[in-house]
């Protein structure tokens, strides 16, 4: 557990899902634990808001699930990106990429 | 299909929710042994490791929590929150729950009764391949009035014609036995080898015969109905190509045909076998056998085209008939569900429209009833507005308040139309198609619930649509105006459309009425009739036949009390009689009419008691005697009408007919009255009486008897099968009194006008608790106004006044519209109307005044209690 967490900004973390299942498809766990990974530890996804944001992603039809074997013999639900999420990740990115850059000439002043 | 799946997934999500909810916690335990697992590889105990995942994962409950309102479960659980609370508002009011449900459900009920009903009739297809091109084609002259063929221009036609893919024809039903073991009677149709393939019709096992089967002397094969082949051969299939007798003769089953076949003419048959009529002598003879014939329209083609593109061959054809005869001669095609229906089609689009103005008078007041408590229930609305319910929500809770009730009222109304069914097919004369068979299907259900939901939906939203607003938390009431507006409306609506119900009822029963009570010409009081039938296997000889019935004569006439015993071969006022055209008739020292058939002539053979047997006046000459009998002449009676037709004045005393134009000269000794001879409304035609003299060629294996007695009718029927008895104790005897005979002849009528005059009670009742509801809800709301007026000093009569004027103008606004309603569809009816015309001014009047009496009866009750209003107490609650 790093002492340098951060809560993640609202609305963020749909993107973060998004971008993650770019690479293929994942379960809720392995999303977790992979944006974890990825920023090194700063960014921790809470399990309460990791699952209500698959599910409304699901609802909205930019991920779809769907039940698969895994190790140990259990069964996970994989998440992938459907066109619709593609679509909508590559839009976000931009726009991420817009306010980033806003952002970042703000606070260089 | 990638995307079909998931935007089913995602209706899925938003309708029913995700899954399950175990599949949710499967997924969280999944999580949390991946988590477990990850922190053993991190090196922690097993127990430690478990701890720390639950730890981290934070609450199994508050995530399960969290999805499920992304999963808009939520949805749900409103909507029984909803449902629940819309119930226990029902049971909060049960006067208007039950007004409601019990108004919707008798619209819904007698809808969909009547529906079933007429869907046969109207609307569902032809059992046939692509129904809709097939039609009935021939000739219309008079006697007969289905278009049929003769032989010779049948052959004709079918080589000749242009505008049909296929032409077919049958020579109708005969009864035929089945001589086998436990001897069955039958009937036969005889088709020709195209008739299947034209209707598009395979039989369910082997095969249609051929054309070769269908010559004269080819080895007999038939075809046998689902029926037989289940009732007698028990569904054997092994029947194909087996040997049955029929008529003595060896007959072999080649096909059995499917249930649901019926024969065009929607008559019934056992056996389908070819007709074995040789063409080249049909082509040859003149007329040739009469046939009905059935066709298949090219695709494009219209019935009118057909009919156009068959006028040459039809003129041809006329050159056959005999000249005099060609101006009654008429080419009909038409389509086969009009064969089919006849009259019945006319009735039931009467029917539906009726029924359906009760629906549409039943959807009113339910709105009616909507909107009064929708203004009843402002405040209610306004306070959960402002306690934070949104308008969705407010809009949602009156609609599936709304659909609720029209749920429970589908429900009621079905049973009350399974209950009506019942109830017409009992009451319901013969002749109505299909009648036996309707049930409620799904499609009829289907009808039921559509109506319903449209007419909840409508009138359920609409009081909802307007926002509620704070003022009508004080009480202060401005959304009652607009409402009540509407609610007029909808009255007069109400009242327009149940005046023309009412109206076609009161004309359906002035017509019964004239129907029953028109002279007969004959008495009907105490006369017993008696159908008897010999058959010719006991009796071949027409000695024997003459034989038996002078037997049984002579000991009805010693019975005590009978007055006159008659034996004839037909019955007035209705049913079978002989009848033929005047031009066949050889009037002594007068020439055949030049032109035209003359018309119909009825006549009966009859013995000298039956015209004192039914009370039927000689007005000149002398009745038959009983010495007539015994002569070798022949005596002949003709009516006045046949008087007045045949001789124009002249005495007819002693002149002559010969009624075949060859054969025996007939003498007419005598005039008799006018008798109804063509049912209750038909055009009496003139008529003729030959006597039936004691000579065996004057009798048949059936007769008629008529017994005119002085004790009771019971009493007299009872004798009458004791002495048939006596002389065979074999013989059935179908016995009915005169008066019940002509009854039934008005069955038909009766049954029409019941059903419209149901009907329209019902709308009335309705409307007048459209009206009552309408004025009873003015007063409520009006009381403080009232209390206001009354303390300034109106007077209990001027609010009477007040409120009896508004009730009025509703009336009379309704009332024109309904008359100028009546005036333009009742003219629809009048094919049914017999002795009145269809804008008869009294009955208008009758049903005006009527409707008025039940409306003012509606606005007063209300309209009183205003006046009762004390005044103090109205401004009080203000």
């Amino acid at each position: 557990m790093s002492p340098q967490a951060i809560d993640l900004v609202q609305g963020t973390l749909e993107v973060l899902i998004l971008k993650t299942l770019a690479l293929g498809p994942m379960h809720g766990w392995g999303i977790g634990q992979r944006i974890q990974q990825v920023s090194q530890d700063v960014l921790r996804v809470g399990q309460g808001s990791l699952y209500p944001a698959l599910h409304r992603l699901e609802a909205s039809g930019w991920i779809r699930s769907e039940w698969g074997p895994s190790e140990n013999n259990r069964r996970s639900r994989y998440y992938s990106l459907t066109r619709a999420g593609r679509k909508h990740l590559d839009s976000e990115l931009k726009n991420w990429g817009r306010l980033s850059s806003a952002i970042a000439l703000v606070l260089a002043q | 299909m990638n995307w079909l799946r998931d935007v089913l997934r995602r209706a899925q999500i938003r309708l029913f929710g995700d899954g399950t909810i175990d599949e949710l916690d499967e997924e969280l335990r999944d999580h949390i042994a991946r988590q477990v697992e990850h922190n053993i590889a991190k090196g922690m105990t097993i127990d430690e490791a478990r701890r720390q995942a639950t730890i981290e994962f934070g609450g199994v409950e508050q995530a399960r929590e969290e999805v499920r309102e992304q999963r808009q479960v939520v949805v749900f659980e409103t909507l029984s929150h909803d449902v629940r609370y819309a119930l226990r508002g029902l049971r909060r009011s049960p006067a208007f729950a039950m007004a409601t449900i019990l108004t919707f459900a008798i619209g819904i009920g007698a809808t969909t009764a009547v529906f079933s009903v007429v869907d046969r009739i109207l609307f569902r297809s032809l059992p046939y391949r692509d129904a809709w091109q097939l039609v009935s084609i021939g000739v219309v002259a008079p006697v007969e009035p289905q278009e049929f063929m003769l032989g010779y221009s049948y052959y004709e036609w079918q080589d000749h014609q242009t505008p049909f893919t296929a032409i077919t024809s049958w020579t109708g039903v005969n009864t035929c036995d089945l001589t086998e073991n436990n001897a069955l009677r039958l009937s036969c149709a005889s088709v020709e080898a195209n008739f299947l393939p034209t209707f598009g019709v395979t039989p369910l096992l082997g095969r249609n015969f051929s054309a070769d089967e269908d010559r004269p002397n080819a080895p007999k094969v038939a075809l046998i109905s689902y029926g037989l082949w289940s009732s007698r051969f028990g569904r054997d299939p092994s029947i194909i190509n087996r040997t049955i007798s029929i008529d003595g003769n060896p007959v072999r089953v080649i096909g059995v045909l499917d249930n649901y076949f019926q024969l065009p003419t929607l008559d019934t048959a056992d056996i389908l076998a070819p007709e074995g009529i040789d063409p080249a002598s049909q082509r040859t003879a003149n007329p040739g056998r009469v046939r009905w014939a059935f066709a298949r329209l090219k695709p494009g083609i219209t019935i009118a085209q057909a009919n156009a593109a068959m006028e040459p061959l039809f003129q041809q054809m006329l050159e056959t008939v005999p000249p005099q005869f060609r101006k009654e001669v008429h080419l009909r095609v038409r389509s086969l569900r009009d064969r089919q229906m006849h009259d019945a089609r006319l009735a039931a689009w009467i029917l539906l429209v009726a029924v359906i103005s009760v629906l549409l008078i039943a959807c009113a007041n339910v709105a009616s009833l909507l909107l009064a408590r929708a203004a009843g229930r402002q405040r209610e609305m306004a306070v959960r507005s402002a306690l934070g319910a949104s308008r969705a929500r407010l809009i949602r809770q009156t609609l599936i308040e709304s659909l609720l009730l029209a749920l429970i009222a589908t429900t009621v109304g079905c049973i009350i139309a399974a209950v009506l069914i019942r109830i017409f097919v009992v009451v319901a004369p013969e002749g109505i198609p299909f009648l036996a068979n309707a049930h409620i299907d799904t499609r009829v259900i289907l009808f039921a619930v559509f109506a319903s939901l449209l007419c909840g939906t409508l009138f359920g939203v609409a009081p909802a649509l307007q926002r509620p607003n704070a003022e009508s938390l004080a009480g202060h009431s401005n959304l009652a105006v607009p409402h009540s507006k509407l609610r007029q409306i909808l009255v007069m609506t109400q009242i327009a459309v149940s005046l023309m119900l009412l109206a076609g009822a009161g004309l359906l029963l002035r017509s019964l009425w004239n129907l029953q009570s028109q002279p007969l010409g004959m008495h009907t009081n105490r006369l017993v009739t008696s159908a008897i039938d010999l058959g010719t296997e006991r009796y071949p000889k027409p000695e024997q036949q003459m034989a038996f019935f002078l037997q049984l004569e002579s000991r009805l006439r010693k019975m005590p009390g009978v007055n006159a015993v008659g034996l004839s071969d037909s019955l007035p006022p209705g049913g079978w009689r002989h009848d033929q055209i005047y031009a066949g008739i050889r009037v002594e020292g007068k020439p055949l009419p030049a032109e035209g058939t003359g018309g119909v002539i009825v006549w009966r053979w009859v013995t000298p008691d039956y015209f004192r047997a039914l009370g039927i006046p000689i007005v000149r000459g002398r009745p038959f005697r009983e010495d007539d009998r015994d002569s070798s002449d022949h005596f002949i009676i003709v009516s006045q009408s046949f008087a007045q037709r045949a001789f124009r004045g002249e005495d007819p005393i002693g002149r002559r007919l010969q009624p075949g134009l060859e054969g025996p000269w007939y003498t007419i000794v005598g005039v008799a009255a006018e008798v109804k001879n063509s049912g209750l409304s038909g055009e009496s035609e003139p008529e003729y009486y030959r006597l039936r003299r004691n000579r065996a060629e004057d009798w048949q294996h059936s007769a008629r008897l008529t017994v005119q007695t002085a004790i009771a009718s019971a009493t007299t029927e009872q004798w009458i099968r004791s002495q048939v008895a006596l002389l065979d104790p074999t013989l059935p005897v179908e016995s009915e009194t005169m008066t019940q005979r002509v009854s039934k002849l008005a069955d038909r009528p009766r049954f029409e006008a019941a059903l419209l005059g149901l009907f329209a009670s019902i709308g009335v009742l309705l409307a007048a608790m459209g009206i009552y509801g309408v004025i009873a809800f003015l007063v409520t709301q009006r009381t403080p106004e009232i209390g206001l007026r009354m303390a300034v000093g109106a007077t209990r009569r001027d609010i009477l006044w007040l409120f009896g004027m508004q009730g009025f103008r509703m009336i009379a606004v309704g009332g024109v519209i309904g008359v100028l309603l009546a005036l333009a569809g009742l003219r629809a009816l009048s094919s049914f109307l017999f002795g009145v015309r269809a804008a008869d001014p009294l009955s208008f009047l009758i049903v005006c005044l009527l409707l008025i009496a039940v409306a003012t009866l509606a606005i007063w009750i209300p309209a009183r209690k205003a006046t009762q209003v004390e005044p103090m107490q109205a401004l009080r609650n203000e």
